[in-house]
């Protein structure tokens, strides 16, 4: 007893100072730069204020920053459980031959760095890039359609970037239900695709919400990938929060950005942990 | 007797290279409890599976009810189907469960309520309804299954397993109880097991499966008494057999030499056996009787207990021949046999043997 006790500290030790450290400790700091007031000269004045909320939420330019970051997160969130589940579902069933090839797939954007990524993606999306080549060659489109530099290009490699975060939360979801399930709803009249939706789908819930989870947290706190893929349009809380700390130097502000950011995720994280309890209470 | 409610005709599957089922060709009749019984990989989960529609043979035809249903989708075919992890979901509630085939099927509310209802009192479990499948104990959850798989007026009954997941006490019950309500129901069921026991004791008859064929198809009585192969004899029950030849025929009878001093004439053997062929003789354990004294008029053979073990309702010997072979005997032990202690003499006399084919 006692010593598995001892055991038990030994082993949560390095992680437990490591998030006191490296997480807990910035965080609460970067909290309460938040709280003092902005001071051009001396980074900030230690006199408690609301003032930096105040702004975020009243100025329509950062207001403006919350809504798109929350809307590219979203669809960032949609697109990637749309294309992973086919994908999770194919590689949980095990049998295909093709297991291995796509699994490499699914891993393989994580193995270059994310810069290399989003710089592979403006070749692709650029005025001479291969998909504008492409359609023009095929006179489809008779001008280069603008895709860089716009929200669907940040979407787009967001959606690629992260889709391996869906698939596998997917995957073990998918792979953990027996399989005689399906076909047991097979045979009691439902059909492939009504056997699907009445007991596959709603028995990997938990996949689901855990993959949403991880890529509406990743997307909305993203900032490489917005900046040089986004242009001038495409402004989210990330990016705002870093030119405030390198450029502008106001980090009152940025730590009140960073604080909403962070309140916006744990939202997320509270809705979906809400919502995929009562959906097991109900049923 | 009207045409069968299930035909087989020349079924086989592979799985790679290795042939899994087949060719294999079977008939059941209406009202039939017939029980698919073999070792694990002889393709009797895999039979089940292409007749409920599971899996596609590669050859071969399924016939419900005079119509060929070998291409038609699972929903289409009307079968009950309780699986050996029962497939309960997990999701859904007893009541939920059970009325999952009738609310595909698109039968009103009202009629769900009164058939579910119904079905769960005739399994046993009324008042669960509202219970999830994981707050059920494994006996419960197999009777959810079969009200599950029987509420849908299935026109065949397919169990694969059922009972497997059981403990021993309930796995005994739990035949009886299914072989009864099979009957009250009157539906043609299919059964598959590795339980020898099982089969026996809820089949009106029994198909032994060995490397995807039949071994041997048959009431049960006839499947042990006269088994068709060594494999039919050594998967059911206990026997003994000695290897020997055919001294000479003589119609359904045989004489026997199993060493230079072992010899038996009159044994039951099917015809077709000629003189030197190689064969088993086949002893069932408790077919053979035990004296203390050479018997008067019979041919007995001498013989010394080895080891005598006893198992409360049964006495098992294993006996040193004289001709060298060893004998496994079986007796009840309200009786005499009690008292035989090992090292003693005793005389033999086999009741009822057989003589089975031999490859040399």
């Amino acid at each position: 007893m006692q010593s598995s006790r001892k055991l038990l500290v030994a082993f949560l030790a390095p992680a437990t100072v490591l998030y006191t450290v490296f997480l807990l400790a910035p965080v609460s700091l970067f909290l309460a730069f938040g709280l003092m007031r902005y001071d051009a000269i001396q980074l900030f004045q230690p006199v408690l204020t609301l003032a930096n909320f105040g702004r975020i939420v009243l100025d329509p330019f950062y207001r403006g920053i919350i809504l798109l970051t929350l809307k590219i997160a979203g669809l960032t969130t949609v697109c990637t459980l749309l294309v992973g589940y086919p994908v999770a579902y194919v590689l949980a069933s095990g049998r295909s031959a093709w297991r291995g090839i796509l699994m490499f797939l699914v891993v393989a954007p994580l193995m270059t760095g994310e810069i290399v990524r989003t710089y592979g993606w403006i070749v692709v999306l650029g005025s001479e890039g291969l998909v504008n080549r492409f359609l023009l060659a095929l006179g489809i489109i008779h001008d280069p359609l603008k895709l860089l530099n716009t929200q669907l290009a940040v979407v787009i490699a967001l959606v690629h970037i992260l889709l391996p975060f869906m698939i596998f939360p997917l995957i073990s979801a998918l792979a953990s239900q027996d399989p005689d399930l399906a076909r047991a709803a097979d045979t009691l009249g439902a059909g492939r695709m009504r056997a699907f939706l009445e007991v596959t789908l709603p028995l990997s819930r938990t996949g689901i919400m855990v993959g949403s989870l991880l890529v509406f947290t990743l997307s909305a706190g993203a900032v490489v990938t917005p900046s040089l893929l986004g242009g001038k349009d495409v402004q989210m809380l990330g990016q705002t929060i870093y030119d405030l700390v390198l450029h502008t130097l106001n980090w009152p502000l940025a730590s009140a950005c960073a604080s909403i950011l962070l309140a916006l995720q744990l939202c997320f994280v509270t809705i979906q942990i809400r919502a995929n309890r009562r959906a097991l209470r109900r049923s | 007797m009207a045409e069968p409610i299930l035909v087989l005709d020349g079924i086989v599957k592979h799985y790679g290279d290795v042939t899994a089922v087949g060719p294999l060709s079977f008939t059941v009749d209406d009202g039939e409890f017939v029980s698919l019984l073999g070792p694990s990989g002889c393709g009797k989960t895999t039979t089940l599976n292409i007749i409920a529609g599971l899996l596609q043979p590669a050859a071969g035809r399924v016939v419900i009810a005079g119509q060929d249903v070998t291409d038609l989708e699972p929903r289409h075919r009307g079968m009950g189907v309780v699986f050996q992890s029962y497939a309960l979901f997990p999701h859904r509630t007893v009541f939920q469960n059970v009325a999952f085939g009738l609310r595909m099927r698109k039968v009103p509310r009202e009629e769900i309520r009164t058939r579910v209802r119904r079905m769960l009192e005739i399994v046993g479990l009324p008042g669960v309804e509202d219970r999830l499948t994981d707050q059920l104990s494994g006996g419960q959850r197999q009777r959810v299954a079969l009200a599950r798989a029987l509420v849908i007026e299935p026109r065949i009954l397919l169990l694969d397993e059922p009972l497997s997941n059981l403990d021993a006490q309930l796995r005994k019950r739990m035949r009886q109880e299914l072989r009864d309500l099979q009957q009250r129901v009157g539906i043609t069921t299919v059964f598959v097991t590795h339980d020898q026991d099982e089969a026996f004791e809820m089949s009106d008859r029994v198909i032994l499966l060995n490397h995807g064929r039949i071994e041997q198809s048959g009431r049960p009585e006839d499947i042990y008494d006269t088994p068709a192969s060594r494999f039919a004899a050594e998967f059911i029950g206990n026997v003994n057999l000695l290897e020997g030849h055919v001294v000479g025929a003589d119609g359904p009878q045989v004489m026997v030499a199993v060493s230079e001093t072992l010899k038996l004439s009159g044994v039951a053997a099917r015809p077709g056996f000629t003189p030197r062929e190689p064969v088993y003789l086949m002893l069932r354990p408790e077919r053979i009787d035990l004296h203390r004294q050479p018997p008067n008029g019979q041919d007995a053979l001498s013989a010394r207990i080895r080891r005598r073990v006893f198992s409360g309702d049964v006495v098992s010997f294993e006996l040193d021949m004289d001709s060298g072979h060893s004998l496994l005997c079986t007796k009840p032990s309200q009786d005499e046999f009690r008292t035989f202690a090992p090292g003693q003499a005793v005389w033999v006399v086999p009741q009822a043997c057989r003589v089975l084919p031999r490859a040399s």
